[in-house]
């Protein structure tokens, strides 16, 4: 590999005006060649449905049982610890 | 009073419980049916017309969440109990942190739906300057807490103050935006009252997501309502425990 270093005199090319909407496509890594694969099984089939709208699906529900496990955690602390503070008081009285 | 302090728990469990389980199965199937559920197909919004259903519950919450901060220190203000000063406090957080996501969900909704590849994150659409303002004055209320040592003054002060803020919540969500151009519906009339405005295949996610995510803002607000009484006891442990003589579970 050679490294062209950018010499200061050089001028910055100009960045090719981009016609939109065919930006996107430019970009394009898709296998155009698809090797003759078997049809998906099992999970994959399910997930790769809808332009892999279940795998942002499941991304989203493991963040909300994971916030969800949070929240009955800090409740269960909290109980333990009103527990705790009622106790107290009825010994005082 | 020696009775009284053995149910004198900010919260009542068996409801507390019995939200907390409704919320986490309606807001489960709010995702899943917001994410797979069928939309209409619309130029521009496209699949975020999905947003709604998340974007949109978050200014309910903290409607909620202002009025119910707003009832307890006008309660705060009639009998002094430190326990309405907490909740007035706690409901304002919550509608603090609810209007925040909010505001920033909306930024990013906008600017890749309707201000798509303008790079404008922020056009001063009316709504959203509103809503601006809105949670600059709820700041506003916890900088005047700060600001005050003594914890009655401070109660009392910031109680008159928030009931000053909580009249400006309508007006600047509801009334102001309506009378200009504006992203949002609503100005052509109540779209909540609309038969057109909302696919009805949309309602059946869009309403119970609004009702699961005032749940789950109940949920953290009593949850903060019961860590600050459990501090407040432990400051100030048995007869002086705050204790409201009215009744539990309240919100």
């Amino acid at each position: 590999m050679t490294i062209h270093p950018l010499r200061p005199s050089d001028a910055p090319t100009p960045r090719p005006v981009q016609e939109r909407p065919d930006t996107a496509s430019a970009y394009d890594s898709t296998w155009t060649e698809q090797p003759v694969a078997q049809a998906p099984e099992g999970l994959d089939r399910i997930m790769g449905q809808g332009g892999k709208i279940y795998v942002v699906l499941a991304v989203v529900l493991l963040i909300w049982i994971g916030l969800v496990t949070v929240l009955f955690r800090t409740d269960r602390k909290i109980d333990r610890l009103e527990r705790r503070l009622d106790r107290h008081i009825s010994e005082d009285e | 009073m020696s009775s009284s302090s053995q149910t004198a728990l900010p919260v009542n469990r068996r409801l507390y419980r019995g939200v907390r389980g409704l919320v986490v199965v309606v807001l489960t199937g709010v995702i899943i049916a917001g994410f797979v559920g069928e939309i209409p197909q619309l130029d521009i919004l496209e699949q975020s017309a999905r947003n709604l259903y998340f974007h949109v519950p978050m200014w309910f919450s903290l409607m909620a969440a202002t009025i119910v901060s707003a009832y307890h220190s006008a309660h705060y203000l009639r009998r002094g109990n430190r326990v309405r000063d907490l909740r007035a406090r706690e409901a304002a957080r919550i509608a603090l942190i609810f209007g925040g996501l909010g505001i920033v969900t909306g930024m990013v909704w906008a600017r890749f739906t309707w201000y798509e590849g303008t790079g404008v994150w922020w056009n001063f659409d009316p709504k959203q300057s509103m809503a601006a303002v809105l949670l600059l004055i709820y700041g506003g209320y916890f900088v005047l807490r700060d600001a005050i040592d003594a914890p009655e003054a401070r109660g009392r002060i910031a109680a008159v103050y928030n009931l000053f803020a909580v009249v400006t919540m309508p007006f600047l969500l509801y009334i102001l935006p309506r009378q200009m151009p504006s992203l949002h519906p609503g100005g052509e009339g109540s779209p909540a009252f609309s038969q057109t405005d909302l696919a009805p295949a949309m309602r059946w996610v869009f309403y119970p997501s609004v009702l699961a995510f005032l749940g789950l803002a109940w949920l953290l607000y009593t949850q903060r309502v019961r860590l600050s009484w459990l501090r407040e006891g432990l400051a100030a442990p048995a007869s002086s425990a705050p204790v409201d003589g009215e009744q539990d579970g309240e919100l």
